[in-house]
């Protein structure tokens, strides 16, 4: 395949990718992960409810996997094209693309950690996901600043990049309906992660 | 014969449109400019083009356009060129139309017009107030797609140097040189046109771009070109002074319902409506300037007791100024800080076109045979005083009909450039190679740039607005003086690369030998006609200089001639606008 | 009020020189901008430590904000030097050459990449020929509008200039060439070569690459709405993409 023909193709992919189908399973992941706040059981049974999809492995990989590696890695390369420069000129639409950036990196070392020490630890090594897992992993202080960290790292991610997304579609044109745009996923970020930190909190 | 070529020197809207006139026919152009096409000097126009479009329903007539360009310009212009200009002007504003000019419209999508000076009808189309920008982008597209084609070749900042002229007297290419390498070719070609532009920089500070020296001009004319006309050179009566340069404010300010006053016992005075009741503020730049000038330096009314005038808009619809003047107020309110929306701008007479130039015949070739020049550096259709939005459709046009009528030279031609011998081109160049050198020792005590600061002061107090024969003679004498003084530079740079200094000490040269075309054409005419003015000599005077002036350079200075001009086609008539139908 | 103006330079003597950072100072006069003391400068070349230099080379053309040529860094921003009122600059006034583009010297470099982008995108209408064939297509006031925003672009370089992804790592052409796709698709007869100039933007350095920074548009002394321009044209490429390929 010809790269430089398909690169539309691809940053098109790219773009998508992000939103459909990583940021609705993020989404749905966050609102999964609430159920801890509903107490150990209500939590297992949300887990063990996920785990019964049929043909589990295969919608993992395709919708998820996959999706998430190829937005990493291709993420990395555009985060290397850019040559940031917040400091000449501080427009805070430049900083919410800086901040894009930062976000990127950090989200892509935690979804790298976070899946390796339990998607793929539960795959290869049969580690059990129950909320007395997850209770283990959030005791440690470091682990519970790490995944703050984290998930406001990759709320921040998916929320302004949702608004970066409308543009990149041609669907928010104007300077008002961006505006609009940015407010939206502003308190997008806000509402993820208030629920996002209440769910991780209740771990503990 | 080998594939024929021709060369372009200057990218402005004249150069780009003979440009696109020669390669349409499937001719090859290189196109030589000191700057990247798109930042010539056609950029700073900004009211408007001229055309009797009759949009407005007036019952405008080319004409019309034709009568009031020549009665304009005090019926020194060749009438059949300029009836050539008028008739065509529709035709050009179409096709800029169709190049994607963003016209300004009417609320059925035509093409909007407004009212410019000297005129009674509304014939001035425009771009909010960037019509120079519009066009020379318009046109700077068009010749890109040839670019792209590879019919044309950019040369972009290179400066001209001179015409490569052969045994027989023909001109056979130009020499060039690289403004960064600093390095001197030689360019075959089998027709060059020169598009260089006014000369501005002669007098200092001008409406003008830095770019604008006339020195392409004042090569070709030490090379044996004549220059006609020189006297003639327009005052833009609306001008804002500043340290580097006098930016313009443009006509269609007035043409908007700009109304130019000062105080007079405590009371403001609106004198160009006292004065000229049928014209009000639109009268024409010459009488406007002269007006504003005696104002302030001969009744001594000026603004705060310096000589400006004010340019009122405020009484005007703020959104309507935005819509129609936009681009203009803009650059006033960047370099004063004052909104003309809301405060009246002060302005003053500023040096802006050149009415003179190369001298050419009707089919716009020098005296040299494959030399030809077109825009403002030539000398056709403006007469003695040029009117508002003339210039663009001159440039537009001078170069719209240079390109066939080259074609037609070219196709007459025996030999072709590629026949010429080598040693006519080598020659040429170790003669601008030399002249380089000896730029680079020159190690005396004189600034190039001060000295290029008094002659611009000595050509704004000696041949200005107003002008006197004692005047006259002390400018041309401060003239020789700086010639003199000019062998005495002390070069500040001499790095090999990039080096501006070099090129200005050069173009320095040849605006002091055209200052003096200027200032002894303005004392040798004993007559006030357009914007020569002199008050000794206060009427027009047809019988003894109803002529064009033709120079032409020897080593001991200019030698004058004087050649009939055309007037076929409208009898000369008096000028004047304070009465109704004067202009008819 | 000061009695000289403070100006750092940073200078360059070719290409592939070295730069290096000169001080200047110059007697004070109101109402100075950038090029009227550049040009102070050249008659007397003599750096703050009362050395002989030579004089600072840099472009300008029109002094009158419409050519584009003075674009320089000012104080760390993009901007025209003919409008960088002194008055209302912090000293010492640092003056740099622009950053993503070849130095030629000092304070001047090579912006030929910007037409060659037009060049890429097709920026022109494709007309029969430069005759009078009559009266061209009538225009709405309102694409009017929209249009001459877009045809003020003197192709200065700012945009590029603060645009994150335009460098020596990147190939994407920046903002001015979209808004000029975007121009000439509004014209009546400029539309007819729509989707060649779609074409020619949804390839590598085009369209996809912006990042949606919006420098651009701030950094913009015409105020080209150049960012409601790049999402207009990912409107355009997002349908044209989708009609390219089910049509196919």
């Amino acid at each position: 395949m010809d790269l430089e023909k398909q690169h539309y193709f691809i940053r098109k992919l790219h773009s998508m990718s992000g939103v459909l189908p990583i940021g609705l399973f993020l989404m749905e992941h966050l609102i999964v992960n609430s159920f801890s706040m509903r107490g150990p059981e209500a939590y297992n049974n949300a887990v063990a409810v996920l785990q019964s999809i049929p043909f589990l492995p295969v919608v993992e990989l395709l919708l998820i996997a996959i999706p998430i590696i190829f937005h990493g890695l291709y993420g990395l390369w555009i985060v290397y094209l850019a040559k940031n420069n917040v400091l000449s000129y501080t427009y805070y639409r430049n900083w919410l693309f800086y901040l894009q950036r930062v976000t990127a990196i950090i989200t892509l070392i935690f979804v790298a950690y976070h899946s390796y020490t339990l998607r793929i630890a539960n795959a290869l090594f049969g580690l059990e996901i129950s909320f007395n897992t997850m209770t283990a992993v959030l005791s440690n202080p470091w682990m519970m600043v790490f995944y703050i960290v984290g998930l406001l790292a990759s709320v921040y991610h998916f929320a302004n990049g949702l608004a970066t997304f409308l543009i990149t579609w041609g669907v928010t044109v104007g300077p008002f309906s961006q505006r609009v745009a940015v407010i939206v996923s502003g308190l997008l970020f806000i509402s993820l992660s208030y629920i996002g930190i209440q769910a991780l909190f209740a771990f503990i | 014969m080998a594939e024929q070529k021709v060369i372009v020197v200057g990218g402005g809207l004249a150069g780009l449109m003979a440009t696109l006139r020669i390669v349409e026919k499937g001719y090859k152009v290189d196109l030589f400019s000191l700057v990247p096409v798109k930042r010539s000097h056609s950029l700073c126009a900004q009211g408007g083009i001229n055309a009797a479009l009759d949009t407005k329903g007036e019952g405008d007539s080319t004409w019309q356009h034709f009568y009031d360009t020549i009665y304009g310009g005090d019926f020194l212009a060749d009438q059949t060129p300029v009836k050539g200009m008028c008739d065509n002007a529709p035709g050009i504003i179409y096709l800029y139309d169709r190049m994607g000019v963003v016209f300004s419209r009417t609320p059925e999508g035509l093409l909007d017009l407004r009212l410019f000076g000297g005129v009674k009808k509304r014939r001035t189309a425009f771009a909010g107030g960037t019509t120079g920008q519009q066009l020379l982008y318009g046109l700077d597209s068009q010749v890109r797609k040839f670019e792209a084609l590879g019919l044309v070749t950019k040369y972009e900042g290179w400066e001209f140097l001179s015409a490569v002229i052969d045994e027989q007297g023909i001109c056979r290419g130009i020499i060039a040189q690289d403004l960064s390498s600093m390095e001197i070719h030689s360019f075959p070609a089998d027709a060059v046109v020169l598009a260089t532009g006014g000369a501005g920089m002669i007098y200092g500070r001008s409406t003008n771009s830095i770019i604008c020296t006339g020195a392409a001009a004042g090569r070709v004319y030490q090379q044996g070109v004549e220059f006609a006309n020189g006297e003639f050179v327009q005052f833009h009566p609306t001008g804002m002074l500043g340290d580097d340069k006098t930016r313009l404010m443009s006509e269609a300010s007035r043409g908007e319902g700009g109304r130019v006053w000062t105080y007079k016992d405590g009371k403001p005075w609106y004198f160009l409506e006292e004065w000229y009741p049928a014209y009000g503020n639109l009268v024409p730049r010459d009488i406007a300037s002269r007006a504003i000038y005696k104002v302030c330096v001969e009744m001594g009314l000026g603004i705060d007791g310096k000589n400006q005038v004010y340019l009122d808009l405020t009484h005007k619809d703020p959104e309507f100024l935005t819509n129609r003047l936009g681009g203009i107020l803009e650059i006033y309110q960047q370099f004063t800080g004052e909104d003309p929306r809301k405060v009246p701008m002060k302005i003053f007479p500023a040096p802006h076109y050149f009415m003179g130039g190369i001298y050419v015949d009707w089919n716009h070739m020098t005296g040299i045979p494959g030399l030809f020049a077109a825009g403002e550096c030539d000398y056709m259709y403006h007469g003695a005083n040029r009117l508002g939005a003339n210039s663009l459709l001159s440039a537009s046009y001078s170069g719209y009909v240079v390109g066939p009528k080259i074609i037609e030279y070219i196709k007459g031609l025996d030999k072709s450039a590629a026949d010429i011998p080598q040693h006519i081109f080598e020659q040429e160049k170790q003669r601008q190679i030399e002249i380089d050198e000896a730029v680079y020792k020159m190690d005396g005590n004189e600034d190039p740039f001060l000295l290029h600061e008094e002659l611009g002061d000595n050509m704004m107090t000696n041949v200005g607005v107003v002008r006197y024969n004692k005047n006259l003679e002390l400018a041309d004498a401060k003239i020789q003086e700086l010639m003199e003084r000019y062998k005495n530079i002390k070069l500040s740079d001499t790095g090999r690369w990039a080096n501006q200094t070099v090129m200005f000490v050069k173009q320095l040269w040849h605006m002091l030998e055209l200052a003096r075309v200027i200032a002894l054409g303005a004392l040798n005419r004993n007559e006030s006609r357009g914007a020569h003015y002199k008050p000794d000599f206060p009427e027009r005077n047809d019988e003894e200089w109803l002529k064009t002036t033709r120079a032409r350079w020897t080593p001991d200075g200019p030698k004058f001639s004087y050649s009939d001009v055309d007037v076929s086609l409208i009898e000369p008539v008096k000028r004047r606008y304070d009465v109704a139908g004067g202009g008819k | 009020m000061p009695e000289y103006i403070h100006l750092k330079i940073k200078r360059q003597d070719g290409p592939k020189e070295p730069s290096r950072w000169e001080e200047f100072k110059i007697p004070y006069k109101p109402n100075m901008n950038v090029v009227s003391v550049l040009m102070e400068l050249r008659k007397n070349p003599t750096n703050a430590h009362g050395q002989k230099t030579t004089p600072v080379v840099w472009d300008c053309t029109c002094l009158e904000e419409v050519c584009g040529a003075c674009t320089m860094l000012i104080n760390g921003k993009a901007r025209q030097a003919c409008s960088a009122l002194i008055d209302q600059l912090e000293q010492p006034i640092k003056l740099a050459p622009l950053t993503k583009f070849p130095v030629i010297r000092d304070l001047q470099v090579d912006r030929q990449v910007m037409f060659e982008h037009l060049k890429k995108v097709k920026a022109w209408v494709n007309i029969d020929g430069a005759f009078d064939l009559g009266r061209g297509p009538r225009l709405s006031e309102h694409d009017r509008k929209v249009a001459y925003q877009l045809s003020r672009c003197m192709t200065c370089g700012c945009c590029m200039e603060a645009c994150p992804n335009v460098n020596s790592k990147s190939d994407f052409m920046g903002a001015a060439p979209l808004a000029q796709v975007r121009l000439f698709n509004i014209h009546p007869l400029g539309k007819m070569d729509k989707n060649q100039r779609l074409d020619a933007i949804m390839t590598k350095g085009g369209i996809t690459d912006c990042g949606n920074s919006q420098n651009c548009v701030m950094a913009c002394p015409k105020n080209v709405p150049l960012t409601t321009s790049i999402a207009d044209l990912n409107r355009q490429t997002t349908l044209y993409s989708f009609a390219r390929f089910f049509n196919r």
